[in-house]
């Protein structure tokens, strides 16, 4: 090869890939065995610059991310869940109606009362508790979301059994299962704030 | 750094980390952090964009750990920093910076170069100099070791296509670094 090399033949050889021209002209050629040697040193300079640490914790970011994705997850299951849930206490409720000879329009309504009322006093408690936003470890995060995600399907299923007026009966039952859910999620809260210092 | 991550992440984290155990991610978050953050910055034109790029990647390494099959020593890591790679071109590949390092070679830009320090700063400082895709290409092929297919497939180009943006970037490079050309 009677011409110097490129850059792009330089490197080629640098990688382990160059011509048997290219090789032997710089086995020849003081200038381009210099340049290949200065490729060889920008690689190592390269590799040895230093890791670059990043200004910001970024991990409570992408937890937050994290929980928020599996969040959604949960909630498009449990909307499936909520649908199931509901048709099959519609079938129930059929069902029974039928062998009873119709609805029981007035049974339990001062227990259901007392429970819609509890609910509504813990709802409170939880607007309290849960209004100041702390830092949450990710196993309480987690379990918050689940109980939730419980608290939600319930109401839906709550709000459907209203529009579809059904029995008293399979009222007071959600009823009772939603103030035993927020119970625990009042009291989640209420544990998470006394380990942080509320 | 790699052997720091490999000591500090056992095949226990891992499997946690692959079960959603948010701990155990937390624990590939920190081994990691450094890597894919120099990774990103290295790649993106600024800081904020580095911090973002490593944000989105860790992410979706948290969602895709679990399945997530490779054994052999390094594979973690060749994975996490493909993801991040991945993601910061993508970034500068939608950014709408202008590429302005033809302007800024015109003023025959080069730092001293007296000591080992000196030579790395103006590294530095050549390389904060190329355009975002000629930078990328130098870091992935000289440091990360990807081979020019690998880089055409992540920039979703050709092999020439990277090794002429390779061929250019060190002369730029050398130019930037005030060396003379010997051939």
């Amino acid at each position: 090869m009677l011409r110097h090399c490129t850059i792009s033949e330089l490197l080629d050889l640098r990688d382990g890939e160059g011509s048997s021209a290219a090789r032997a002209h710089v086995e020849e050629c003081e200038a381009c065995r210099s340049e290949l040697d200065r490729l060889y040193q920008r690689m190592a300079a390269l590799k040895a610059l230093p890791s670059i640490s990043p200004p910001r914790d970024r991990w409570p970011l992408v937890r937050e991310g994290l929980v928020a994705s599996r969040r959604r997850v949960r909630w498009q299951r449990a909307g499936w869940s909520a649908l199931a849930a509901a048709a099959s206490l519609v079938m129930l409720v059929g069902v029974g109606a039928v062998l009873r000879g119709g609805p029981t329009a007035s049974e339990g309504g001062s227990e259901l009362q007392t429970l819609v009322e509890q609910s509504r006093q813990l709802d409170e408690a939880l607007r309290v508790v849960g209004a100041e936003r702390r830092v949450l470890n990710g196993l309480t995060a987690l379990a918050i979301a689940d109980l939730e995600d419980r608290v939600a399907v319930i109401d839906s299923q709550i709000a459907y059994v209203r529009t579809a007026s059904i029995g008293e009966r399979e009222m007071e039952h959600l009823w009772r299962m939603r103030v035993a859910v927020m119970d625990v999620l009042v009291t989640t809260h209420v544990q998470q704030a006394a380990n942080v210092g509320f | 750094m790699a052997e720091m991550t490999l000591a500090a992440l056992d095949e226990l984290a891992i499997h946690r980390a692959k079960a959603g155990d948010l701990r155990a991610l937390e624990r590939v978050y920190r081994a990691y952090e450094g890597s894919v953050y120099t990774v990103a910055r290295r790649i993106c034109r600024t800081a904020e964009d580095a911090e973002e790029v490593m944000q989105e990647t860790f992410l979706e390494v948290c969602r895709s750990i679990k399945r997530f099959r490779g054994s052999a020593p390094g594979s973690l890591t060749a994975w996490i920093k493909r993801v991040a790679a991945s993601k910061a071109l993508i970034r500068i590949r939608y950014e709408k910076y202008r590429e302005t390092d033809e302007l800024q070679e015109e003023g025959g830009w080069a730092g001293s170069r007296d000591n080992d320090v000196g030579l790395q700063m103006d590294l530095e400082a050549a390389l904060g100099r190329l355009s975002e895709t000629a930078r990328a290409v130098v870091w992935l092929h000289d440091v990360e070791g990807y081979t020019h297919e690998e880089i055409a497939e992540l920039m979703g180009k050709t092999v020439s296509f990277s090794k002429s943006q390779l061929s250019r970037a060190h002369a730029r490079l050398r130019r930037l670094l005030g060396e003379e050309a010997q051939c």
